[in-house]
């Protein structure tokens, strides 16, 4: 027994104690993911801040260093307001995926059986990564004047309602992208708490409104914040949604970029316009990823 | 009550998650061209209809090009990603790990802005491979989380059973650590093939001529309403559907009477 775990202690990679090969080991598995994710992912975004400096001239980029792309978007009314309609849809978007998703989650984590739970993820899982686009134009048609909801509305007798082109339909399409994804990020955080200890609660007096909100919402803390990011990033981002269910009307800024790169060649202000979304989304990122983590510490 | 209200509640979500879908499937096969009530009758004619389009043709053969592209890349980058993460530690690490990890979380306007600012000077610009390379790099990160995923269930005990009983490095790795991995490679082969279909944005602003097939669709979104829509759209959710179906299966194969960990 004493020899076997000997045996087992001292096993190590065989070209572990040789360094050099342990070397071309890593080397060889990580140096082409990381040239690969360097050269098409961070590159890239490194040259998007670049080129936010340099200067359009009879149609064509110039290299400079400029502050005036930044000096003219900062200002523009355009991009203001747009900046100011995105933050307000994704805030709304992640207040309502949120608390549409919490109710379903906890049924899912916690009160159906492990089978019906196994279930739900896998159902929850598929719209993720299918065709969000495709089911954006189905709401688009859904929702028509003279689509399925207005013909069942008038059937029964009712009066047509317009439920294209304004905010309802728009929410209808982001709680399509992020209501999934949000549920399942739930779901998983939930699946995680003590069961035990919810019932303790329960036992001891403790209503459930009182053991929600003093031991179920302070335990998933981190991974409330992580739904939360996520909608808000996937939402603050969309282009499918204000572009086919608002008709670009209101424009948001992701509508804002694809608009000017496709017209033409301001791509320095279209990049300070990417530029800018991504300082918001690390912001927002790094934000709650302080709240949460210094709440965890003080309150355990 | 309670329990009653629970179920209609999770019914309702599904209800909301499967309707667009549905409308999708439903309409496709139906006589009438404005998709909605009262149905006109069982029809194949745009089926028919969309697979006579030449372009729809050609971006069915983009699609099927860049995804398989895009899942070998990105399986294989995945797993040197996640061996990598799970056996050693190194400088800079944590660094590689996050710029694996993150590129789906950024907005697909600035990433597609970005690859074509970048690209744009290169000769793989507007061609299939141009697409290929960028999906790859957004794609990985999932590739990468469910193998790692996977690893975490290996163990130390059977790689060092291997190494003691002589294999190399290397040895160990392909006897071991790679059969080990199977059903995850297949979840990650399949996952990054379906995320690549599913991508339109990237592939629409560096692809030049080259449609994929989400990019067509999107093009004909931005058109009239137009019934092949719908005939192009039930071949694509079904698409995505069985590859996303594979990968889940896959992922929890080997995990007997874990589904729920």
């Amino acid at each position: 027994m004493t020899d076997l775990s000997a045996i087992h202690e001292k096993a190590a990679p065989p070209t572990g104690d040789r360094k050099p090969a342990r070397r071309a080991m890593q080397l060889l598995l990580g140096v082409p993911v990381a040239l690969w994710q360097l050269a098409f992912f961070v590159l890239p975004l490194i040259f998007l801040v670049v080129i936010t400096f340099w200067k359009v001239r009879n149609f064509k980029l110039e290299p400079a260093f400029d502050f005036g792309n930044w000096e003219k978007v900062m200002t523009s009314t355009p991009f203001q307001r747009a900046l100011f309609y995105t933050f307000e849809v994704a805030s709304i978007t992640t207040v309502l995926a949120m608390l549409l998703a919490f109710p379903a989650a906890h049924a899912i984590a916690l009160r159906l059986s492990e089978k019906a739970r196994a279930r739900w993820i896998a159902f929850l899982i598929i719209p993720i990564f299918s065709s969000y686009i495709l089911k954006v134009y189905a709401w688009q048609v859904v929702l028509s004047p003279g689509g399925i909801v207005n013909v069942v509305l008038q059937w029964l007798g009712l009066p047509a309602v317009d439920l294209l082109g304004g905010a309802f339909s728009l929410y209808v399409g982001l709680l399509t992208l992020t209501l999934p994804v949000v549920t399942l990020i739930l779901v998983f955080s939930m699946m995680g708490l003590d069961r035990n200890q919810l019932e303790a609660a329960r036992n001891l007096g403790a209503s459930g409104w009182q053991v929600l909100t003093q031991v179920t919402l302070p335990a998933i803390k981190s991974g409330l914040g992580l739904a939360g990011v996520t909608a808000f990033l996937m939402s603050f981002g969309d282009y499918a949604s204000p572009v086919f269910l608002t008709g670009s009307n209101p424009p948001t800024l992701s509508i804002l970029i694809v608009d000017t790169v496709k017209s033409g060649s301001q791509w320095p202000r279209a990049s300070v316009v990417g530029v800018s979304m991504l300082a918001i989304l690390t912001l927002a990122f790094v934000l709650v990823q302080v709240v949460t983590q210094k709440r965890k510490i003080g309150g355990v | 009550m309670a329990g009653f209200l629970r179920t209609l509640y999770l019914a309702a979500l599904a209800l909301f998650i499967l309707t667009p879908m549905l409308v999708i499937v439903v309409f496709s096969f139906d006589a009438n061209r404005f998709p909605t009530l009262p149905w006109g009758g069982f029809s194949l004619t745009w089926h028919r209809e969309a697979l006579g389009d030449a372009m729809i043709v050609s971006a069915i053969w983009n699609s099927v090009i860049v995804s398989l592209g895009t899942a070998i890349i990105a399986t294989i980058l995945g797993f040197c990603a996640a061996y990598l993460d799970y056996r050693y530690n190194f400088f800079g690490k944590r660094t590689l790990m996050l710029i694996i990890a993150v590129p789906p979380a950024v907005p697909v306007a600035i990433l597609g802005m970005a690859m074509l600012a970048a690209l744009s000077r290169t000769p793989i610009f507007g061609t299939p491979m141009g697409i290929i390379v960028c999906h790859a790099a957004i794609a990985v990160s999932f590739a990468m989380a469910l193998i790692r995923l996977r690893l975490n269930d290996l163990g130390p005990d059977m790689e060092q059973a291997a190494w003691n009983l002589g294999a190399s490095s290397t040895g160990a790795l392909r006897h071991v650590v790679i059969p080990f991995c199977r059903p995850s490679l297949i979840a990650a082969f399949c996952l990054s093939a379906a995320v690549s279909f599913d991508e339109f944005m990237v592939a629409w602003f560096v692809g030049g001529v080259n449609e994929t097939l989400s990019v067509r669709v999107f093009n004909m979104l931005l058109g009239q309403v137009n019934p092949k829509i719908n005939a192009i759209g039930t071949l694509v959710l079904a698409t995505s559907i069985v590859l996303v179906s594979i990968a889940q299966i896959s992922a929890r194969l080997g995990k007997p009477g874990k589904e729920a960990a």
